[in-house]
């Protein structure tokens, strides 16, 4: 259920260092939200922050009405506290069988966590991840060492995610969930593009395949694969 | 030729294969062999049996630049620049020689402003930016690269095509799990529980593929 009045509020917050920096003004309501930019643009800085495990320079994050927050690090390594799958497992309160299966990986649960593959241990992490429910659940990169397969189903399962504010910071290029909102950091700035479908065509930097179609000016309603393949295969006029 | 010849190592198990100069890529499901074949590849690894060679010759006895798939693992060194004049110092190359080569490849490659920087503060797509530089200022002969696009946007993608073809290498072997990209390469080997499936054109091995979702997107699209 819905928590009235769920937002989280960047309320012009920056963050430099000596020839970088990035300014972020904006609201964030429930539903899944995208964040893009280029390499060193300051995303994951921006997770930090909105997850308040970083202090921003000036300005103020506010939370309202966010209980329970969870940030997903670009790198799964980073989150692993088992010395084997299962014991990463239990950290998470889960059975290994159960999260082996949700990952839809291979694996024996007694495998050291780090002898997985990179896109295992992912998939095993955001299986984790995705077993409890947050407020605000902020995905920096969760589609990078995924296999297509992977992509989609991580994909469905934000998709089918019904509560919360979901914030995913991705160079995704061709497999996304249903986005809401898109946002794009630009020139040291947080820039709005705004709701889906209109923000695509101010998104600057949208994937190729997304720019394709919006300069064939067959927007898409979506940026799921179906959405996407709808757009290409409508028939103008 | 990349020659293998009845590859065994843990899961992976090639009876034959030959890759041919160019640009290779590697898809497949997660734990499917893709960044033990690579190690193999780059000499990282040896085989348990059988044989990898470079045109006649073992990898380790080839210049070989390799990345790591995690990118904290590539890291040697505190800052950028001694990570990217590593090769060169490990060669012994003299200090003012190293000196050029790293600025000049940073400037070309565009990680010239992170020289300065520490490389524990790089964003997740620099530190694979530098580890591309690092690996090819050595002019290898063969260039490994494990998912090196997987922190990259769009535009830096682009970008590292163009860096690949002008690098010198003569053999390219990367895994990618944008298809997309794949779909750019000279060769495509498909790869699954350990055994190469297909091996091929993109043309090739993704009509095999076209009822899965390995196929790119964009081919499922009217022209």
């Amino acid at each position: 259920m819905e928590v009235a009045g769920l937002r989280l509020v960047l309320d012009h917050i920056a963050a430099s260092r000596p020839s970088w920096s990035l300014a972020a003004d904006g609201v964030f309501a429930p539903g899944i939200h995208l964040v893009s930019g280029d390499v060193g643009s300051g995303k994951s800085t921006l997770a930090l922050m909105m997850a308040g495990l970083h202090t921003p320079g000036s300005g103020t994050v506010i939370r309202e009405e966010i209980r329970s927050a969870m940030l997903s690090f670009q790198f799964p390594e980073f989150h692993v506290t088992g010395l084997s799958v299962a014991e990463e497992c239990a950290s998470w309160g889960l059975e290994p069988a159960i999260a082996i299966r949700e990952a839809g990986i291979d694996v024996l649960p007694e495998a050291p966590a780090l002898s997985l593959s990179r896109g295992e241990l992912k998939r095993l992490h955001l299986a984790c991840v995705f077993s409890r429910e947050y407020d605000l659940l902020l995905l920096d990169e969760p589609f990078s060492s995924l296999d297509c397969p992977g992509k989609e189903q991580v994909s469905r399962q934000i998709s089918g995610r019904s509560h919360g504010i979901i914030v995913i910071f991705t160079h995704e290029q061709s497999i996304f969930p249903a986005i809401d909102h898109i946002w794009e950091i630009a020139g040291g700035s947080l820039v709005d593009c705004g709701g889906m479908p209109e923000a695509l065509v101010r998104w600057q930097y949208a994937p190729p395949l997304v720019r394709w179609l919006v300069a064939a000016g067959r927007i898409p309603e979506s940026i799921t694969p179906e959405g996407l393949r709808e757009a290409a295969c409508r028939i103008r006029g | 030729m990349i020659t293998i010849d009845a590859l065994r190592y843990r899961q992976l198990a090639i009876d034959t294969l030959t890759i041919p100069p160019g640009i290779t890529s590697v898809i497949g499901p997660n734990g499917s062999g893709k960044s033990t074949f690579l190690k193999l590849c780059a000499g990282i690894a040896e085989p348990e049996s059988g044989k990898v060679l470079v045109d006649g010759a073992s990898p380790r006895q080839t210049g070989i630049g390799y990345v790591n798939e995690f990118p904290d693992r590539n890291i040697l060194f505190s800052t950028v620049k001694d990570e990217l004049a590593s090769p060169l110092r490990f060669r012994f190359t003299p200090c003012k020689e190293t000196d050029r080569a790293v600025r000049a490849c940073a400037e070309t490659l565009g990680v010239g402003h992170l020289l300065g920087r520490q490389m524990q503060d790089l964003s997740g797509g620099e530190k694979v930016l530098v580890a591309f530089a690092a690996a090819i200022i050595g002019r290898p002969r063969v260039l490994v690269l494990d998912e090196c696009d997987s922190h990259l946007d769009a535009g830096r993608c682009e970008w590292l095509e163009e860096a690949l073809r002008a690098s010198g290498a003569v053999y390219v072997i990367r895994c990618t799990q944008q298809m997309e990209t794949a779909a750019t390469s000279d060769q495509l080997l498909y790869l699954e529980k350990g055994r190469v499936l297909h091996a091929g054109t993109p043309a090739e091995v993704f009509s095999t593929l076209s009822d899965t979702s390995f196929y790119p997107l964009s081919w499922r699209w009217p022209a």
